[in-house]
């Protein structure tokens, strides 16, 4: 029992890396893929749109086997699994980010924007001081949603045969002839989730200065 | 001498007229009322000269600077510079809910005119005094009343010095209790010859406190004269049946 | 000395009749280890012990085969169903995994000659009362996706036609979980697998006597790596000459049932 418990801690582990580069790049990638989207200029805001309906239209283990093989078939060239699994993962999330930014950027009332600029702040300004503060507040509760769905995603990582969390399970599952391990990993995931959960309670109680 | 000069200003959204052949001036130290029924384009004219609004014809000129001759707009430098003599407050105040009573009218002095902290925060919190708000100064905005976001609207266009303040409907979204307020403020900001541009519906305010008064209706200025007798005896019949309204 | 010798000398004699274009062998000798792809669930071929360390039948041939080839042995879990594709794109060199030799596969690999005698299998409960393929009739069925198992039960063509239902499984142990849940009435696996799973876990499940189709397990390298796949059939066959392969079958099977040089 012990011996598969450290087993699994070490896939945790797999997991919660996944979990953190992911966040680590999709988080700030996902500003100019929001801001492109609104843009105005066509040229722009039509590719990124696109981008983000195939993203959020086709399955995220579609996207990890794509982004694994494909490279070799378009251009003979090859990458190391997990490096794979980040791409896949990061530029999935970011699109979901993005459009959770937009939503929250676009219910940021004009006269905001009206009273900055009448103020005579810069477009700088007036987006990083007063309405992506504002923003923040607004898309906690959305980002906790992505945020606990990327912990339980990151068990797709097996499909290019990244030990992850749950491979380990079903392979201690396999050994042990019993579905006993898929459980306890469940247990590992719901825990890693709670503090997740706890952590953006927290944020929302700190911004709830003001309403 | 003027500090507004509004010549032959036209605006129209695609078909729509909204603002048409509209000219008028305001004087240093003068008190302008604004003037009548909704969509009659006040408000828009309020937003076209600070630049809210682009116009496509006319020509605005604030403080001898030309931010809009003939059609053409100046260049983003000037706009700006004309942009920081001028201070607005909304109807709906549009405090910045995320900062503190205080940031809020420190925030552009120290972004925008580059004040030191500490001065910016001595005059904040000498123009709340005034508003009498100098103890609200770390309350947030939604712990105030729609009065007191007014005043500090007002604390934070005056904070960055303008040369004129206009007022777009200041009082229209307060409870008639808390309407009293907001004319005290600008009675004695009047007194103290404070430039200003007021659109109101607030007709005994707007006779007892503007010099000058301006009728607007369909996008045209129906009637202007010295603000006592406009509203005390319109001579046009349109201004006529819309005081009627208010003063009856 | 005399097993290195014979073993040289046969390499030599491969590395001189192959073709020129041939580099696969030169290649991973050039890396210094060849990459082992396989289903690290599928015991007693290759899975995970209590320790997580890769183990198997597979695993014990394929180190002493690497060792003697002076390579290093990597090991590759993979998604059983994307196996082709991590073959073909290069991120592993071969499957060796109880990995069935069929026709089909035959056309989009090159396969060593066969090393163990397997048969696809009808796994039932004690208890259910099935005695026959005809039993089964209007039944529902499970199996492994991507498994030679599928390809049994396609070409048992009345069989497959008198079923009511085949279902496919990420995996043996999931598809026998549902037959234990009753969600399909029997499951298409390999024999070796069937019986290591019955024998260790003791549950109540019985191979019917009809089998589907005998198979053969072979290693599996990409279309054209010859010299590759010559290099490792060679070794096995060293490794059945002076006894080795005898040893490690005994180990997992009780008794040698290895076919290499047979």
């Amino acid at each position: 029992m012990t011996k598969m418990l450290w087993a699994m801690l070490g896939g945790s582990l797999v997991s919660i890396e996944i979990f953190f580069l992911t966040l680590a790049i999709s988080v700030p990638l996902a500003l100019p893929i929001a801001l492109g989207r609104m843009s105005k200029n066509r040229w722009v805001s039509a590719p990124v749109n696109l981008y983000i309906l195939v993203m959020r239209g086709t399955p995220l283990i579609l996207q990890i086997i794509f982004v694994y093989f494909a490279p070799y078939y378009l251009f003979k060239a090859s990458y190391d699994r997990f490096t794979a699994v980040i791409v896949a993962f990061a530029v999935n999330y970011a699109a979901y980010f993005a459009e959770i930014y937009r939503g929250g950027i676009e219910s940021i009332a004009k006269g905001q924007y009206e009273a900055a600029k009448v103020l005579g702040f810069t477009k700088s300004d007036t987006f990083f001081r007063i309405v992506l503060p504002q923003v923040v507040k607004r898309i906690l509760p959305a980002s906790a949603n992505e945020v606990i769905t990327l912990v339980k995603d990151t068990a797709l990582a097996q499909t290019i045969g990244v030990a992850e969390l749950f491979r380990v399970a079903q392979n201690a599952s396999a050994r042990q002839f019993s579905t006993l391990p898929i459980f306890v990993a469940g247990a590992f995931y719901f825990v890693m989730n709670w503090v997740v959960s706890a952590c953006f309670a927290r944020f929302e109680r700190k911004l709830a200065y003001y309403s | 001498m003027d500090v507004i000069k509004v010549e032959n200003l036209a605006k129209s959204y695609g078909e729509l007229e909204v603002l048409k052949n509209i000219s008028f001036s305001v004087r240093k130290g003068e008190v302008l009322a604004i003037l009548g029924p909704s969509g009659s384009g006040k408000s828009t004219l309020l937003r076209a000269i600070t630049h809210l609004e682009t116009a496509q014809t006319g020509t605005i000129e604030v403080c001898g600077q030309r931010m809009l001759d003939a059609g053409t707009y100046a260049d983003k430098a000037t706009l700006r510079e004309v942009l920081l003599k001028l201070g607005l407050v909304f109807q709906d105040f549009n405090l910045f809910p995320h900062f503190s009573v205080l940031r809020n009218v420190t925030e552009a002095q120290e972004r925008v005119l580059g004040r030191g902290r500490i001065e910016s925060a001595n005059i904040a919190r000498s123009l709340l005094a005034k508003m009498g708000l100098e103890d609200k100064a770390e309350a947030y905005p939604c712990e105030l009343s729609g009065g007191q976001k007014q005043r500090v609207s007002i604390a934070r266009a005056l904070a960055l010095d303008p040369e004129i303040l206009f007022f777009d409907e200041p009082t229209s979204a307060l409870d008639p209790e808390l309407t009293g307020e907001i004319l005290k403020v600008l009675r004695s900001l009047a007194a103290e010859k404070m430039t200003m541009v007021i659109v109101t519906h607030e007709m005994a305010f707007a006779r007892d406190v503007a010099d000058r008064a301006i009728f607007m209706d369909g996008g045209v200025i129906v009637e202007e004269g010295p603000a006592r007798e406009l509203i005390g005896a319109p001579k046009s019949e349109r201004t006529q049946a819309f005081l009627k309204r208010f003063l009856s | 000395m005399k097993r290195l010798l014979c073993v040289a000398l046969c390499l030599a004699a491969f590395s001189a009749a192959s073709f020129a274009a041939d580099t696969s062998l030169k290649a991973v000798q050039d890396k210094g280890k060849l990459i082992l792809g396989l289903d690290d669930s599928f015991p007693p071929m290759g899975y995970r012990n209590d320790d997580n360390e890769i183990v198997g039948y597979d695993i014990d041939l394929a180190k002493e085969a690497t060792k003697r080839l002076g390579l290093k042995l990597v090991l590759q879990p993979i998604d059983w169903n994307a196996k082709e594709q991590e073959l073909n794109t290069g991120k592993i060199d071969c499957i060796w995994n109880g990995f069935t030799i069929t026709d089909e596969r035959e056309k989009a690999m090159s396969f060593t000659k066969p090393y163990l005698k397997n048969a696809q299998v009808v796994v039932v409960k004690k208890d259910s009362g099935y005695t026959s393929l005809a039993s089964l009739k209007g039944k529902k069925v499970g199996l492994q996706a991507g498994s030679s198992a599928a390809d049994a039960l396609a070409s048992a063509k009345d069989f497959r036609a008198s079923l009511k239902d085949v279902i496919e499984f990420k995996d043996n142990l999931t598809a026998l979980m549902d037959l234990e849940a009753k969600g399909v009435d029997a499951v298409v696996m390999d024999l070796i697998v069937a019986n290591d799973n019955i024998k260790r876990s003791g549950k109540p499940y019985v191979v019917l006597d009809e089998s589907l189709a005998p198979e053969n397990y072979g290693v599996g390298f990409r279309k054209g790596d010859l010299a590759l796949r010559d290099a490792i059939q060679v070794t096995l066959e060293a490794m059945a000459k002076d006894g080795t392969i005898a040893k490690i079958s005994t180990k997992w099977f009780g008794k040698d049932i290895s076919v290499v040089g047979k």
